[in-house]
């Protein structure tokens, strides 16, 4: 009788630490998504500073870029204002339009070809690069951590143990992703030249 | 050759990482089967030395139920763990050794290759989540290659040689940069480390073992089965450790292959990078291999290695099964391209 109740003693003291366990990796997967959505917000801003030093700086090369610098700002002050009413749509609606300058910066760099040679915009075309690099690889970091939240918090066995403290561990966050409109405006734009 | 020779599919990183995850989980688990069952027969032959009437299955069987205490598995165990601990403290100071190399920052630059260097890393640092920026290092260097090491924000480095900074484009530079980065946060170095240095404590005890039982004083008291295994283990124990560790060390390719395709979401430029190093190391062979020749410590980053020099050393590159990189055909097929 002893070694039946040793063995269920052993297996509580097991499933009690499993259960500790699967508590913890939700916690820290949770956490994972909260620094990556900041990470987002980290890339918007440092996004929208190094596009205005660099409009700045090419300033003087061309008139576009007097409009251009509106814009942008125009459309961060937008993005700022969705973001604090906390309308996620508005604000993507927005930051995507600044891309969209972005884009058209590098357009307006092909049109002048000595100024397309010169070491400063290879430079801060490389810049500008980075810039958008950085900010979609840091939505692709969120949704990934995302879907490995999402993975684990719904597969068989660890879902109970969300059942347990669903008010600790059942959060629900959305992927970062485009409006459906949008998508189809995005999949139907060609280039023309 | 080139990709165009190459089916391209957009592959199945998720699946390769998996597969390769399980594979090195059955590598661990037979190294460390093997370090046991060598602790126990070491166990076996020091009790059937006290108990020399005893018959050897029950040495054994009092050894795995505790009722005789193993010590030399332990210790053994031991041993391993405090080996391990001074590796994982030391092993970050020689992977540049014998090199030419400079640490690349965003005020250290000195071109728009560098700085290009530097943000790449960057953009794949944000794309993994990984929560430090790993150094980087240039090697000055002609031949293409590159390599990570670490896990941690003191440790984690990457290294490329100019060669590969200035052949390579952009994209395909990312892509490397991916796969070193993929190495660090799947940590790679952890593994390589542990492998070499528990084969290296398996050797030296089946060595003992073996000169014991053989030159040992009380030898007639032994058991033949006994003898004959250790005699077979000393030869055969070092070619099985290097199988199995080469074996890891090709799939842990494998999988920063397909964690760099994670990062980037396109296999494409790491499918152009492979085929781009792998056509210089062909054209340039003969130089390369002096430059490789030339670098004094070149055995202590072979195996980190983003591409296996030893490929155009035709005595080295003989059989698939004692190659520490898979070849570039199979490392196409697992990222989606296959051969037409």
């Amino acid at each position: 009788m002893s070694t039946f109740l040793i063995a269920v003693l052993i297996i509580v003291v097991l499933l009690f630490f499993w259960v500790i366990g699967v508590y913890n990796k939700l916690i820290s997967l949770i956490e994972a998504i909260n620094n990556n959505k900041r990470q987002i917000d980290i890339q918007l801003d440092r996004r929208f500073k190094v596009f205005q030093s660099l409009i700045e700086s090419v300033k003087k090369y061309m008139d576009y870029e007097k409009t251009t610098l509106k814009d942008v700002v125009a459309l961060r002050n937008q993005a700022e204002a969705a973001k604090a009413s906390g309308n996620e749509q508005e604000r993507i609606n927005a930051e995507e339009g600044i891309s969209r300058v972005a884009s058209g910066l590098n357009v307006v760099f092909e049109q002048y070809p000595d100024l397309k040679a010169s070491q400063n915009v290879l430079q801060l075309q490389e810049e500008i690069v980075n810039t958008e690099n950085k900010l979609s690889y840091a939505k692709q970091a969120y949704n990934d951590s995302l879907e490995r939240y999402n993975a684990k918090k719904k597969s068989f066995f660890e879902s109970m143990v969300v059942g347990l403290f669903p008010s600790k561990l059942d959060k629900d966050f959305t992927y970062w992703s485009l409006p459906e409109d949008k998508i189809q405006e995005h999949e139907d734009y060609t280039v023309k030249f | 050759m080139g990709i165009s020779d190459y089916h391209a599919t957009t592959g199945n990183w998720r699946e390769q990482l998996k597969r390769n995850e399980r594979k090195t989980r059955q590598v661990i688990i037979s190294f460390f089967a093997i370090y046991i069952a060598v602790g126990l027969i070491t166990d076996t032959v020091i009790l059937s030395s006290y108990y020399p009437s005893a018959p050897l299955s029950q040495c054994l069987l009092a050894l795995i139920t505790f009722k005789a205490t193993p010590y030399a598995t332990l210790i053994m165990i031991a041993i391993g763990a405090i080996s391990l601990f001074i590796a994982y403290a030391m092993y970050d100071r020689i992977m540049l050794l014998g090199t030419d190399s400079r640490e690349i920052t965003p005020t250290s630059a000195k071109s728009l290759k560098e700085k290009q260097l530097y943000n790449v890393v960057e953009e794949m640092k944000v794309a993994a989540g990984v929560n430090f920026m790993p150094k980087v290092f240039i090697i000055e260097a002609n031949y293409m290659n590159a390599f990570a090491s670490g896990y941690s924000e003191k440790s984690a480095m990457v290294a490329i040689t100019r060669g590969l900074l200035d052949k390579l484009d952009r994209a395909e530079l990312q892509a490397v940069m991916a796969h070193e980065l993929s190495h660090i946060r799947h940590h790679d170095i952890k593994l390589t480390l542990m492998v070499a240095v528990l084969s290296n404590i398996l050797l030296i005890v089946i060595d003992i073992l073996f000169y014991s039982v053989v030159f040992g004083r009380n030898n007639r008291r032994q058991d033949n089965r006994l003898m004959m295994v250790i005699i077979v283990l000393r030869y055969l124990l070092p070619i099985i450790t290097m199988v199995l560790a080469l074996y890891l060390s090709r799939t842990r390719e494998f999988m920063a292959d397909a964690g760099s395709v994670e990062l980037m979401r396109d296999n494409e430029p790491m499918a152009r990078a492979l085929l781009k190093i792998h056509q210089d190391h062909q054209d340039n062979a003969e130089t390369y291999a002096k430059e490789y020749g030339k670098t004094p410590h070149e055995q202590v980053r072979q195996a980190s290695y983003l591409f296996d020099p030893s490929t155009i050393d035709p005595v080295k590159s003989l059989g698939s099964a004692f190659s520490t990189h898979p070849n570039l055909d199979q490392r196409l097929k697992a990222i989606g391209f296959k051969k037409k």
